[in-house]
């Protein structure tokens, strides 16, 4: 290439808005929605404008319907903007050149380019031929991904009986096969267990110190962000609200820890209370946020002092961060549950 | 499958001739992936071959039962009626073996999100979309067809090489008609998502094409021929399979072909910029 930008991505002014229709519950509401349509438009991405560096690994963080999926989508091309420029390798994405795209790659944690009822060597095989990937340079690829990924004995299975964790894992095999440059992750580690999730990460952090790729990552999962990325950009209501060093984000949002208690037998809310702040109960399991210092000391004296079964501590969700950061509305007690729930708005 | 790609593996320019021979080999790529998958389900595939057979001889009685009386249909004799439903026989395994299994999904791709990938391939959208999958289970009907068409071609005096030949080239462009039609119909599920009743008002338009379309009042001939290109489909190549070439039809049956193509292209493109893809 011989014009080489400064930065791997540049948006500046991005926008997306969708027409959808919204229809009252049930068969009355359907057949009036059929007839007489009522349309709305919605403002998914208002204006953002950011660059990323050659090498740059990026966490995208914000609530459900906030505009990370639809960026990323433009990003990558395959939504047209509403409004704004992007610039991505020198490319302007919608056009999708074909150079383009075999520099870039979007990984979908909920969808799957796998072909379901073959084993996973051969979609890579299709992948292969429509990326022109050359014999040597194929097998070698394959060489690294198997070591790290540890893909041996699930290539020659049939992809829909493989594990969510062993799909994902040739799912990102497929999507990097033809060794992009620039990396769109949106929500890769979604639904598998732990340790597959650090397995996950640790490919993502050794493909990009490899080929110096950078990455754009969206998760749920505030323990994939900061792992990867020193760099984080908060999205909320299609707008920038935040966007700086993970440092400073932690410690303003990692302040606080979440222990979640079960119960051998019922404890009175003021007791629980007394340990920290309640963000609720569901029978015999108990949420509780904590000052993230005392964590360790409180986690003790509620296992010491309480009937309890079981206890986890972990991150607050990064909503519910978010929330408390930007927007000051602290989810109310008995939305907690249904915070975590994805309620994506045309994203 | 893909040994050979090192040559391929030249990324600059290309000529016609390298281009076309990428884009067959994908679609030989394409097409031992979708045998493969259906492979791997060896009941499945058992009934499907049964069921191709039975299938194929249901065609076989009914075109003898059409053809039985020995009757003249609209004009055409026995022989060359009987060419034309082999002909629409054939035609209806090319749309079954190859048409079917791509455009069906195309819908339900937009619908699901997992166009999202399909769009992001650095090849030609279009082809990978049309040619993605086949079926290889219409086997039985195309023989049964090509038998049909060549038992009453035998029989036919007026038949020549080049009349053949001809044929040949009409039946691509009839092909390549219903291909555009039926694509640029689905297509329309970029904007209406969910549109497979599109298939079936495709599959009872071109029943239609079973019969020359001489058969039909003259209001309906019209409408066949300049509206809904029906007679491109069977009825014309079928003239020219008989040796009688109209220079005129087969002109404009080339031109029709050539510019749906260009008119889905053209729809396609616009589509896939009003993609809005599916919630992640």
């Amino acid at each position: 290439m011989k014009h080489l930008p400064a930065h791997t991505i540049q948006v500046a002014g991005l926008q997306k808005h969708y027409v959808v229709h919204e229809k009252e519950p049930g068969l009355a509401g359907s057949l009036r929605a059929f007839f007489h349509r009522k349309t709305k438009l919605v403002q998914a991405v208002a204006g953002v404008t950011f660059t990323i560096d050659p090498g740059e690994m990026v966490g995208f963080l914000g609530p459900n319907g906030a505009g990370k999926t639809t960026t990323l989508k433009m990003l990558a091309g395959l939504l047209h903007p509403s409004g704004g420029s992007v610039d991505v390798a020198g490319f302007t994405p919608k056009e999708r050149r074909a150079a383009f795209l075999k520099l870039i790659t979007l990984v979908m944690g909920q969808k799957q380019q796998l072909l379901w009822d073959l084993p996973a060597l051969d979609s890579f095989r299709v992948n292969q031929a429509i990326y022109e990937i050359p014999d040597d340079e194929y097998q070698a690829t394959m060489r690294e991904f198997n070591t790290i990924l540890e893909l041996e004995g699930i290539l020659k299975k049939q992809v829909r009986k493989l594990s969510l964790g062993e799909r994902m894992k040739c799912e990102l095999a497929a999507a990097l096969l033809h060794r992009p440059k620039v990396l769109f992750l949106d929500e890769p580690t979604i639904g598998l267990d732990v340790n597959m999730q650090v397995r996950i990460r640790e490919f993502v952090a050794e493909y990009n110190r490899r080929f110096q790729a950078s990455v754009i990552l969206t998760s749920h999962y505030m323990a994939d962000v900061t792992a990867l990325c020193k760099r984080i950009i908060v999205i909320d209501k299609g707008q920038i609200v935040f966007d700086g060093d993970l440092g400073e984000l932690t410690e303003r949002a990692g302040a606080r820890k979440v222990i979640s208690v079960e119960l051998a037998r019922l404890v009175t809310l003021e007791r629980l209370a007394s340990y920290g702040q309640v963000q609720s109960v569901e029978g015999l399991r108990a949420r509780l946020e904590v000052p993230r210092q005392t964590t360790s000391s409180t986690a003790a004296r509620l296992l010491a002092e309480l009937p309890i079964a079981d206890v986890t501590i972990e991150d607050p969700p990064i909503e519910e961060v978010i929330g408390q950061m930007f927007g000051g509305h602290r989810p109310a007690t008995a939305d907690m549950v249904r915070a975590q729930e994805p309620q994506e708005v045309g994203s | 499958m893909g040994r050979s790609s090192t040559q391929t593996a030249t990324r600059g320019k290309r000529g016609p001739f390298g281009f076309i021979l990428r884009y067959l080999r994908l679609a030989g790529i394409f097409a031992a992936a979708s045998v493969s998958a259906q492979l791997e389900y060896r009941t499945n595939f058992a009934l499907g071959v049964l069921g191709a057979l039975l299938e194929a001889t249901g065609a076989l009685f009914g075109l003898l039962i059409l053809l039985g009386d020995g009757q003249s249909l609209g004009g055409w004799s026995y022989y060359e009626a009987a060419v034309l439903l082999g002909l629409f026989t054939f035609i209806q395994g090319m749309i079954g073996g190859l048409l079917r299994p791509n455009l069906n999904k195309m819908a339900e791709a937009v619908r699901s999100g997992t166009m999202d990938f399909t769009l992001l391939k650095p090849i030609d959208t279009q082809f990978l979309v049309s040619a993605r999958n086949v079926n290889i289970f219409v086997l039985p009907n195309l023989l049964t067809g090509l038998g049909v068409m060549g038992w009453a071609l035998a029989q036919l005096p007026g038949v020549t090489i080049l009349s053949i030949l001809g044929g040949i080239v009409l039946v691509g462009a009839a092909l390549t008609i219903v291909y555009a039609v039926w694509f640029m119909l689905t297509t329309t599920a970029f904007w209406f998502v969910k549109v497979e009743n599109i298939t079936e008002l495709f599959n009872g338009l071109f029943r239609a094409g079973q019969f020359p379309v001489t058969v039909f009042p003259s209001w309906a001939r019209f409408l066949f021929t300049f509206v809904l290109p029906i007679a491109f489909i069977t009825t014309v190549p079928a003239e020219v399979l008989l040796g009688r070439i109209r220079p005129a039809s087969v002109v404009s049956a080339l031109v029709v072909a050539v510019g749906l193509v260009v008119v889905s292209r053209w729809l396609w493109l616009r589509a896939i910029g009003s993609y809005t893809s599916a919630s992640s």
